[in-house]
């Protein structure tokens, strides 16, 4: 690595950085407020009508039902995804095909520094930012629980009538609430596993974007490639949940390996499995729940090497 | 066989020594059985068209490709290999150099001068004052002229044993080319060694010692620029004696000078039935002049032969007859021709 060339990546960093850590701290932030205002029964009421659908989700309903994992599913937010992917994708492809393109990598590789140096100083400004980012989500949910409060409404007491089996509130009048803090029933920490699978998902497709990069000199084929990876991955993710003769694609998309939802509700569980574990298997899952990051984090690595290697002996052609 | 070598003469070690050096894209050769070597404080020239293998030549000596056959060594390293080390001991200016677009010219040069070992930020802020340029300025609002300016007071700054500059002039004004050469030729002085591609010959021949001609992929010639200054060309018609020929002529030449004289034959010229010869000499003329003139020779004329005349005896299989050419035409001396026998 060179100090030199980490500045002044950087500094090429920071106008795509700041951006996108102020939108996943903001919308982690108010995502978490958005969820007191919708009160737990009627969200239950309206859930329960979809009951039919449930595969396609990644926890069960009645995980849902309760406040930590309403807040869990900020990690699935299309928001949270797309910031990822485009600091990933933007960061990853700018390496060596970013380079090539912009005709600045002749200048730069001219200077003594090996094309490993060049590679590893880049991917620890992106990898930093990237771990940045994911701490971003978790710290604007960590505001968001401290700060907001929740009001919800009392189950009135109720008897049952002989005979027709009909529930019937006590008092007739309003029912009651209560007010309390969000944080009396959300632990910000419960997240840290889901935290660390959104920096392992973002790992691997920087790591995939490096990968095709260095093997190009055009960025917008790289960037083209890596979502053509992205989106065809993504569809086989939602057959396999779809059908179950097709459950095989599954398990042959990147994107079986991101779960925060079923981590949040391992950690809530710390009884049965922790979402750290190595030995004991997820429930419905055939590996335990630590593997699943872990195999983001080994193909990214993966995908660093063969980079690296391919970068190494590939020619650089001159600036067009 | 190339017109420097001598197998007597004890060379230094080399700072650049290419051996049947070779580049393949599939089936197109870009750089074939390259062998080359340059001594340190040499100022070596390499020049042919374009796609004439020069670029590819110096990206393979930076290791930026990886050859396809042969060996580069730079200041005793593999660029291959070690480019690192490589990269210490030399300053690279590419063909089409570009800069960080995003960065101000100050800001490139301290960040050039900070990556490397050698470099020097004061260094290269006086080259960019000597280039007349404004450094304050971003990079992406730069023409291309201050851009090429920017990029030669990045790479002239480091003093590097080797410089390698890759057409430094293009998109200069006349001015500004004068000022670079005179700093190519200030490293020359300071006992830097210097490896520079052009088009233009009277910058090759202004500031190099040594010159090599490619084309197609191969190296041609390559040639000392003391050998060249003492080197002419001789137009002349053949007296009208019909037994007097260019095997004659030939036949003629004292034994002293055998080695440095070759005569060619002309076309004639129909209209006139005249009968032209092309004398090429090598080393003092004076010696010459005695037995040229003892020839009977007409419509005489000696000119130097400089580095366009060997370019086009390189990259043309035959030469025009100046003397047949309008004036124009002669100066330029581009005109195609038809073929000629050498004696």
């Amino acid at each position: 690595m060179d100090r030199v060339l980490i500045n002044s990546y950087l500094k090429q960093a920071t106008f795509l950085f700041w951006p996108l850590a102020a939108a996943l701290f903001a919308f982690a932030w108010v995502r978490v407020w958005v969820v007191s205002l919708l009160d737990m029964g009627q969200f239950q009421t309206i859930l329960e009508q979809f009951r039919d659908f449930e595969k396609f989700a990644p926890v069960s309903f009645d995980t849902l039902f309760t406040y930590q994992g309403r807040v869990g599913m900020t990690y699935d937010e299309p928001m949270v995804i797309l910031c990822t992917v485009i600091w990933c994708l933007s960061r990853g492809s700018d390496v060596v095909s970013g380079e090539l393109g912009r005709g600045t990598m002749e200048m730069v590789l001219s200077q003594p520094i090996s094309r490993a140096q060049l590679l590893w100083s880049h991917a620890v400004v992106a990898v930093g930012g990237l771990a940045a980012l994911c701490l971003m989500v978790w710290a604007g949910i960590g505001v968001g629980i401290t700060t907001t409060t929740i009001e919800e409404t009392i189950p009135a007491p109720s008897v049952q009538i002989p005979i027709f089996g009909w529930q019937m509130p006590l008092p007739m009048g309003e029912p009651q609430t209560e007010a309390f803090a969000l944080s009396e029933r959300v632990d910000a920490s419960m997240f840290a596993s889901a935290t660390f699978n959104l920096f392992a998902f973002g790992f691997f497709l920087l790591g995939l974007s490096t990968l095709l990069s260095s093997l190009d000199r055009y960025r917008w084929r790289t960037i083209g490639l890596v979502m053509a990876i992205y989106v065809l991955q993504l569809v086989m993710f939602g057959l396999g949940k779809a059908a179950e003769s097709l459950s095989w694609l599954k398990s042959m998309s990147f994107f079986n390996c991101y779960r925060p939802q079923q981590l949040t509700e391992l950690a809530m569980k710390p009884a049965q499995l922790s979402p750290w574990s190595l030995r004991a298997a997820m429930p419905d899952s055939m590996f335990p729940p630590l593997v699943y990051p872990g195999l983001l984090i080994v193909m990214g690595i993966v995908c660093y090497l063969a980079a690296v290697y391919l970068f190494q002996r590939r020619d650089l052609p001159a600036p067009l | 066989m190339t017109d420097t070598d001598d197998p007597d003469c004890p060379q230094p070690e080399a700072i650049v020594q290419l051996r049947s050096l070779g580049k393949r894209y599939g089936s197109f050769n870009a750089l074939a059985d390259c062998s080359l070597d340059i001594q340190p404080g040499d100022v070596f020239g390499l020049l042919g068209p374009n796609g004439a293998g020069k670029t590819t030549l110096i990206r393979l000596v930076m290791g930026f490709l990886q050859r396809t056959s042969g060996s580069v060594s730079v200041c005793g390293y593999d660029p291959q290999r070690d480019s690192v080390a490589v990269h210490r001991q030399v300053a690279y200016l590419p063909g089409d150099a570009r800069l960080p677009r995003h960065l101000r010219g100050d800001g490139v040069l301290r960040f050039f001068a900070d990556i490397h070992p050698l470099g020097d930020l004061s260094r290269s802020r006086e080259i960019a004052e000597a280039l007349e340029l404004d450094t304050r300025r971003f990079v992406g609002l730069m023409s291309t002229g201050m851009r090429q300016k920017l990029a030669l007071a990045v790479v002239l700054a480091p003093v590097t044993p080797l410089l390698i500059l890759d057409e430094p002039t293009a998109n200069l004004d006349p001015s500004v080319r004068a000022t670079v050469l005179e700093l190519v030729q200030q490293a020359a002085r300071a006992g830097r060694t210097i490896m520079l591609s052009s088009h233009v010959m009277s910058e090759i021949e202004e500031t190099c010692n040594r010159v090599c001609f490619l084309r197609r992929g191969k190296l041609v010639r390559e040639l000392e620029m003391a050998d060249l200054f003492q080197r002419h060309r001789i137009w002349a018609d053949l007296p009208s004696d019909e037994r007097c020929d260019v095997s004659t002529i030939t036949d003629q030449i004292p034994v002293e000078l055998r080695e440095n004289v070759v005569v060619t034959a002309v076309d004639a010229r129909p209209s006139t039935n005249v009968r032209a010869i092309r004398i090429d000499t090598a080393g003092d003329l004076a010696p010459m002049l005695e037995w040229i003139g003892s020839l009977g020779l007409q419509r005489m004329r000696i000119e130097p032969l400089g580095l366009r005349a060997i370019y086009d005896s390189v990259h043309r299989d035959t030469l025009p007859d100046p003397r047949s050419l309008p004036i124009a035409d002669s100066r330029a001396d581009v005109a195609p021709n038809p073929s000629g026998v050498t004696a």
